[in-house]
């Protein structure tokens, strides 16, 4: 035992010194990419490691404004690269002329079209197949240039965030002779650490499976050259192990994309404030109750007014995330430039809740709970995601707020899985469902708030509408928002929408989630982005300082 | 033994008595969120401000009543498959046994996970009986149950078989006392000892098994409190609020240790009466 | 020799009726992935989830995939991995390997420790070193483990600094450290082993003691360690190896907490994560595989009882 502990005491020692070499950065993630196809099954593990390695044709910055990523200039109608046809458009994009693959081979039209064949395949394994149904052709116009014709016109036209391109001159041959075997025979899965494969500033060197990520820089990347000789991503579940391996130096960062839950990253700071930065950044991840508008509670409008008033978000964002995350007062969040500030709001008022509890038919009874004429108790049932801390602990505070007015609620807690698989796609939850929406800025919510996307067995289930909203005015407006192409007139419609939805409440809003970012000191240029892009898209522009 | 029996004493009597001289479990304030122990507060308060002593006491009801009553329900389930098994013999004892061999052979752990996940509306229980909290503890109750009666089965079925051998049971046999009758009657009081030290062996094995499920979020769910929820809740804070993790740490090691210290007790004491001839 | 086939043939029907349970179970499970994918991506549309689960097959009847997977898997056939996208065998060979590693350490470890300590306290029923040791072996098997980790991590590698914290090499440099890697998560599940081992050798050393041959070999004048060391522990070992190698199957998958608190890939974790994401096929070879271990394992110890204790010539 003596011997072991001296021999591994010296190789600790030995080690040590690398840990903090300026050229090396080791991230921790909490969860392990299973694969590495950027086009088949989507996973948040997998979109951060790859982000260093490829790079899709656009993106939102950090500033939520679409850029280039792999492209010369953003096509749009003003500068004739998008022009419309008929019901829908063309959008001409070329690609840069330095974009190349990790083996020197360049970055073509070939690519896009291969990699939207394979999209638009049903049989291929890719899950989210709409952008590629959108797309209705391709027309090639050189090995650099090629025009997308959409069939539909709207106003996010030039997005083109979930196209990642596959190289043709690798997968090609393993597609074609049996699409519906693809997804096994990928060389992103069976030759992971073949250069070819990235087109980014990193390439994956190296992977051991459970366990870590190692990238190294890619020999023909023509932007700006990255800083570190090697970033490594470790995976570490546990979150309490996660940050027991960065104060031991195990990993120099926490991502934010997958780190630490924010009151943990919040304790750390204030520990080790003088090693580590926690940067915070709002994001449009809108965490929010969806509330079953079916249930004879929540129909009334007055119920749902009280319970919103009866919440004090403001001390409880305040004591329990040190006023990081905004309150929401509707899913627009504050970074959005479409967010509108003058809609109703709800701030703490427990005496108009009350008010309007008695309103609604709901009077104080026997044990402080409130009773309706009928004798029914206003008791009403939440439930949420098992395992994510911050919703468990916002949860309880939210049943004690509400039983100060005499409400009683009950929790319960599912694995994703069943809430997400289950409960809320097929609208079983009986009054409340906590979750986030997580998108895109200027993200239209067609499929939560559209009469035409409510879940029933008539259309297997499908639609993210949870909570059974219906209301013409709301689909007007969310038609005419898609298809607005005049900023001014949008954000104008944006504004109405907005209102609407708070004025309607088919959810309460909560707040925004804030990631937390735990950097070292001395890491700069890491910008979090707040939405679904991750932050490794501009890893070019971190470094030590 | 006596240690442990006056450790247990004590708890069950703290776990009765927490209402009485401590506040509300679920009372919030979140303005006192990780205060260090007062007079109000003994323990100091949690994330949420709530008092940590009483939350430890109420938790403790939670846990022990779980695991005492998994612990009876698998003693029951063991003594039945042991009985039918070491008095009929024969085929039946065969298919119990190697039923019994097949189980302890199952992988616990994954098969737990198995277990805790599966829905129990896909059996045909009403969903409205689901949302109940006494649903969740009685389905985590059965689960670790229905795998974990294999040792008391196969205790029963060895004392069964020396038993049956014994004259009075002939002589019940003889005079045409039913089966039911004379395993109920005259077979299982004198099996009744190994079953006792076996189940109360097994009570703190279950608490443990109890808090690794919660740690993988499949145990009993916040926001009712258990020892094995607080003390994987407290596993994110452990670096600013170390205090959390350790008192339901130390609740549960404690009441562990306990159960098998009298568990051990009571198989020294109970096989030293019986088997006084052989001792050194 | 006939006794072993049937102990075989026993085995296979458990492994068959394991693999079909464990199916059903999983089929029960509510939610898929597949699901959770239309509820996180908005695009996601109703007939793209239907296409999936028909590619991945789990449209059919669960029966009819069991009998499915079956087939395979007497040709041979483990089949595809569902999440990781490649051979069952490939994505479970490395973690095989690992636990195997962890494994095959830390009950040496355990072994290495507990034996001594039980063999010390028998020889001397009811002294303090037996109170010790009993008092040890109860606080090893009380402790859960998660927390047991979690504080060797606080303590030798946070606060001290002499220990990685998790991981299983240095992921910079040469990706050396494997040893220092190994300490905490080997200590972590010695220390919950050590325990019941340490508690049945003193148990076995001190029935030994009780039976007669040992106390004719006092009698005719051997010297009490020539006894101790050449009959007494001889024959206590017998039911320690039994206990050893039932134990072994249960440790191949059971340490996916020790894994997840030491971020170390192994077996518990895969197979956690394949039942959790409806990966049949790897759930299941996992599962079977760990199973076989205890199997062959009970086998192993019969043979082992039957080949060391010449008294004991009847197969249970």
């Amino acid at each position: 035992m003596r011997r072991l502990l001296a021999a591994s005491l010296l190789t600790t020692m030995l080690a040590a010194p690398t840990v903090w070499a300026k050229d090396e950065l080791v991230i921790g993630i909490t969860q392990f990419p299973a694969t590495f196809n950027p086009s088949i099954e989507s996973m948040l593990a997998k979109t951060y490691v790859l982000a260093f390695a490829q790079r899709p044709v656009t993106a939102y910055d950090a500033s939520w404004r679409l850029s280039c990523l792999l492209c010369e200039t953003l096509p749009t109608l003003e500068n004739g690269l998008a022009k419309v046809e008929g019901k829908g458009i063309a959008v001409t994009y070329t690609l840069k002329a330095d974009a190349k693959w990790g083996d020197g081979q360049p970055v073509t039209s070939d690519d896009v079209v291969f990699s939207w064949t394979v999209g638009r395949h049903p049989q291929s394994g890719v899950a989210s197949a709409e952008l590629f149904r959108r797309i209705a052709s391709i027309d090639v116009k050189d090995a650099r240039t090629f025009t997308l014709h959409i069939d539909k016109l709207t106003f996010d036209y030039n997005a083109i965030n979930d196209l990642r391109l596959l190289p043709a001159h690798l997968e090609r041959s393993r597609f074609q002779p049996a699409p519906a075997e693809y997804r096994n025979r990928t060389a992103y899965d069976q030759d992971t650490t073949n250069p070819g494969l990235y087109n980014g500033p990193y390439r994956i060197a190296q992977v051991v499976q459970g366990s870590h990520v190692a990238l190294e820089p890619n020999a023909h990347w023509g932007g700006t050259k990255p800083a570190f000789k090697r970033i490594v991503i470790k995976a570490i579940e546990n979150t309490a192990s996660l940050e027991a391996n960065l104060l031991s130096g195990g990993v120099d960062m926490i991502a934010g994309e997958l780190g630490l839950p924010l009151d943990q990253s919040l304790a750390l700071e204030k520990r080790h404030g003088a090693r580590f930065a926690v940067i915070t950044k709002p994001s449009l991840t809108y965490e929010h109750l969806d509330l079953n508008l079916g249930s004879a509670v929540l129909g009334d409008i007055r119920t749902r007014r009280a319970l919103l008033l009866a919440l004090d978000r403001e001390s409880m964002t305040r004591q329990l995330f040190d006023g990081r995350q905004p309150v929401a007062h509707s899913m627009v969040p504050p970074p959005d430039w479409v967010h509108a500030d003058d809609i109703t709001r709800y701030p703490h008022d427990p005496a108009k809740a009350a008010a309007l509890l008695d309103e609604a038919g709901w009077k104080p009874g026997a044990g402080g709970i409130r009773v309706n004429a009928g004798g029914d108790k206003l008791a009403l049932e939440l439930v949420t995601t098992v395992g994510n801390r911050s919703r468990e602990l916002v949860a309880q505070v939210l049943q004690a707020q509400w039983r100060k007015l005499g409400i009683d609620l009950r929790i319960k807690t599912e694995p994703p899985r069943v809430l997400f698989g289950e409960t809320v796609t097929k609208r079983k939850f009986s009054h409340m469902a906590m979750f986030a929406w997580y998108s895109a800025p200027e993200n239209v919510p067609h499929s939560s708030l559209h009469s035409d996307a409510i879940p029933k067995a008539d259309n297997s289930w499908s639609g993210q509408n949870y909570t059974g909203y219906a209301n013409p005015a709301m689909d007007r407006l969310i038609g005419s928002i898609e298809t607005e192409l005049d900023r001014p007139r949008r954000k104008a419609l944006w504004r109405e929408l907005q209102a609407l939805y708070a004025e309607e409440l088919p959810a309460l809003p909560l707040y925004f989630r804030a990631d937390a970012f735990v950097l070292p000191k001395g890491l700069k240029g890491l910008e979090p982005t707040g939405h679904q892009d991750p932050s490794p898209y501009w890893v070019e522009s971190w470094r030590w300082e | 033994m006596r240690a442990g029996a006056v450790i247990l004493i004590l708890l069950v009597l703290a776990a009765l008595l927490a209402p009485l001289i401590l506040p509300e479990p679920d009372t919030l304030d979140l303005a006192a969120r990780f205060a260090p122990p007062s007079p109000d507060h003994p323990l100091g308060t949690d994330e949420l401000g709530r008092d940590l002593a009483s939350r430890l006491l109420h938790g403790g009801r939670i846990s022990l009543a779980v695991a005492l009553t998994t612990a009876l329900l698998a003693a029951v389930i063991g003594t039945i498959v042991g009985l039918l098994a070491g008095y009929h013999g024969g085929l039946a004892d065969t298919a119990l046994m190697r039923l019994t061999d097949g189980v302890m052979a199952l992988p616990l752990l994954p098969l737990l996970i198995v277990l805790a996940a599966a829905d129990p509306a896909k059996l045909g229980i009403p969903p409205d009986a689901m949302t109940s909290e006494g649903f969740a503890v009685g389905r985590l109750v059965v689960i670790i149950a229905c795998v974990g009666w294999t040792t008391v089965a196969r205790l029963v079925r060895a004392s069964t078989l020396s038993v049956r051998a014994r004259d009075y049971v002939r002589a019940a046999v003889a005079v045409g006392a039913s089966p039911s009758r004379i395993m109920l009657r005259h077979i299982l009081p004198n099996i009744a000892s190994p079953i006792v030290v076996a189940t109360t062996l097994s009570v703190g094995n279950i608490i443990l098994i109890e808090s690794a499920l919660s740690f993988l979020g499949l145990g009993i769910r916040p926001p009712l409190a258990s020892w094995g929820n607080m003390l994987t809740g407290a596993m994110d804070v452990v670096w600013s609020a170390p205090t959390l993790a350790i008192w339901p740490g130390a609740a549960i090691f404690l009441t562990v240790i306990a159960f098998n210290l009298l568990g051990d007790g009571l198989q020294k004491s109970l096989t030293s009466t019986s088997r006084r001839s052989d001792a050194r | 020799m006939g006794v072993i086939l049937s102990r075989l043939l026993q085995s296979l029907a458990v492994l068959l009726a394991m693999s079909f349970a464990v199916y059903g179970l999983m089929g029960l499970m509510p939610g898929d992935p597949i699901d959770l994918m239309i509820a996180g991506d908005p695009h996601l549309t109703a007939a793209d989830a239907a296409r999936l689960k028909a590619l991945y097959g789990l449209d059919r009847p669960w029966t009819e995939r069991w009998a499915r997977w079956l087939g395979q898997l007497l040709q041979g056939e483990l089949g595809y991995s569902r999440l990781h996208a490649r051979p069952v065998i490939e994505a479970m060979g490395p973690a095989v390997l690992n636990t195997a590693t962890l494994m095959a350490a830390s009950l040496t470890l355990a072994l290495a420790i507990a034996l001594p300590l039980g063999i010390a306290a028998s020889l001397r029923p009811g002294s303090l070193l037996d109170g010790a040791v009993n008092l040890l072996a109860f606080a090893s098997v009380s402790l859960p483990v998660f927390w047991l980790g979690l504080m060797l991590i606080v303590v030798f590698a946070v606060e001290l600094a002499w220990l990685p914290a998790g991981g299983m090499t240095e992921v910079t440099g040469d990706g050396g450290g494997r040893l220092a890697h190994l300490v905490l998560p080997v200590s972590a599940l010695a220390l919950a082993g050590i325990g019941q081992y340490a508690r049945h050798m003193r148990a076995a050393m001190i029935n030994e003691a009780g039976h007669d041959y040992i106390r004719t070999a006092k009698a005719k004048g051997c010297s009490p360690r020539r006894v101790v060391l050449r009959h007494q522990l001889r024959n206590a070992l017998i039911p320690i190896t039994t206990i050893v190698a039932l134990e072994v199957g249960g440790l191949f998958s059971g340490a996916l907490i020790t894994e997840t608190v030491f971020a170390w890939p192994g077996m518990g974790r895969l197979i956690y994560d394949a039942v959790m994401g409806n990966d049949f096929n790897l759930a299941l070879s996992g599962l079977l595989l760990a199973t076989a271990m205890t199997l062959v394992g009970s086998i192993l110890a019969d043979l082992a009882y039957w080949r060391l204790d010449p008294r004991v010539r009847r197969m249970p």
